[in-house]
């Protein structure tokens, strides 16, 4: 067999479909794992102990077992409880929580980063609690652990080829359908390869650009 | 809902065979994925750039590159150039493949933080730069790395669950097969969601009991404060990569 170019160009605006999809998923969990994760960050700082304990076990199965066991629970164990969803979303689910356990201890370091004077002397103002969090504390956690985020969001876009596995046509799926019809695997999936490096590339070179963007508020 | 013991114990045999083969896999990845990937951080880090930018091109591509695509294009290429391997070899190669650039990530911080001027005292009692770097970095840099290595052997395993996606028969592959055979994913997915978290959890528990051993060790040794915190800086930024 000889590798056929043709092939590549043939698969790739079918490709860019899937990875518009991609994308798409990736945001929207990557958003709502932010959210969680920042839920989850405040009410572990309130230290109520049985609460915390849920949390740690959370991010202790989150964290030890695959990825891919917790797509298959969300799309085929769910139902068995009488959750039942479409794959777009029992996908968007598990990467959701996925990643939110791992931007919670992300964001405990940036938590960190924010000097503990500041909660006393935000207090001392009168300011609330929900004040305080929203407009001192957080943005500068946010802003401390950009490096970290973002990287995080390169795992993200990373696991979403799983989705695949339970039948969300994203760019993996896509070519899968596509190399399953014309018998040319190498080649469509070197045209998904190259997606997938320059979305997580550009990316990761992002963190660069949005550092040095909030640097100068840090100061 | 409620969980067949039946199933349980009917299959749970099966899963314990995909177990093993999890175990067999994930030791084969390793024991070529460290060699590969200290052969990387030290193409990485040498002067000369036609071993450095191959290394450079290498690590940035796999590290921007999903692990399942990997294994994907492992599968179908090889076959292309005529090499036909069973699917547990090849999924052996593509872990290997993937984790070295982990591993050389963790080895360039650990070769990094052994100082230089032990480097330059072995130069000049005529070691090579070979030498120097097996008898007097890498005997020093094991105590470092070892915890981010284990860390990554973690997620060695959990990676191990894509293999699934080209037939082989491991952990994960075992399950979907109990699935099939028995149309109740909720026990099939239970055991080996259990099996997954003992493995992972027991594997944590033993780096960070090895993790305080080697800090009283290591705090014996006479490094200064400012080593310490860019070692830490730079392994922390290994263990963000990866999850």
């Amino acid at each position: 067999m000889k590798f056929d170019f043709s092939y590549t160009i043939d698969a790739f605006p079918w490709l860019l479909d899937g990875a518009l999809i991609t994308i798409q998923v990736a945001f929207l969990s990557f958003g709502l794992s932010l959210i969680l994760a920042t839920v989850l960050t405040v009410v572990r700082s309130l230290e109520i102990k049985p609460i915390n304990a849920v949390i740690a076990v959370y991010i202790s199965f989150i964290r030890s077992t695959p990825v891919l066991i917790q797509i298959f629970l969300a799309y085929y164990v769910l139902p068995v409880v009488g959750i039942d969803l479409q794959a777009f979303t029992a996908g968007i689910l598990a990467v959701t929580l996925n990643s939110a356990a791992f931007t919670t201890e992300i964001l405990r370091g940036g938590l960190a980063a924010v000097p503990r004077g500041q909660f006393e002397a935000a207090h001392s103002m009168g300011l609330k609690p929900s004040t305080i969090w929203l407009k001192v504390v957080l943005p500068q956690a946010y802003i401390a652990s950009i490096p970290p985020l973002v990287n995080e969001f390169t795992l993200v876009v990373k696991t979403t080829p799983l989705l695949a596995m339970i039948t969300v046509v994203e760019l993996m799926r896509r070519a899968q359908q596509i190399f399953s019809a014309n018998y040319h695997p190498v080649e469509v999936l070197i045209g998904a390869f190259t997606i997938y490096f320059f979305i997580c590339f550009v990316v990761s070179r992002a963190s660069v650009v949005l550092e040095h963007r909030f640097a100068v508020r840090r100061a | 809902m409620d969980l067949d013991i039946g199933i349980v114990i009917e299959y749970g045999p099966l899963i314990l065979k995909g177990f093993r083969l999890t175990l067999i896999i994930v030791f084969f990845a390793i024991l070529l994925g460290i060699p590969l990937g200290i052969l990387m951080a030290v193409g990485r880090m040498s002067s000369k750039p036609y071993f450095r930018g191959p290394a450079v091109a290498v690590l940035e591509i796999f590290r921007n590159t999903p692990f399942m695509i990997q294994v994907f294009l492992l599968y179908y290429v090889l076959p292309f150039y005529g090499l036909r391997m069973p699917a547990e070899v090849v999924g052996v190669l593509a872990l290997a493949l993937y984790s070295s650039v982990y591993y050389a990530e963790i080895m360039r911080a650990g070769i990094a933080a052994v100082p230089r001027g032990q480097v330059e005292s072995a130069r000049a009692i005529g070691m090579s730069h070979v030498q120097a770097l097996r008898n007097v970095v890498f005997p020093q840099m094991w105590p470092i790395v070892l915890p981010p290595v284990a860390n990554q052997t973690m997620s060695l395993v959990k990676e191990s669950s894509i293999l699934a996606t080209i037939t082989v028969s491991e952990m994960t592959m075992s399950a979907l097969i109990v699935q099939g055979i028995t149309f109740r994913p909720f026990e099939a997915f239970i055991m080996i969601t259990i099996l997954y978290w003992v493995l992972n959890e027991s594997i944590a528990f033993s780096v960070r009991r090895l993790e305080k051993r080697l800090q009283r060790r290591h705090s014996r040794q006479a490094t200064t404060k400012a080593q310490d915190a860019a070692m830490a800086e730079s392994l922390e930024a290994v263990r963000r990569m990866t999850r």
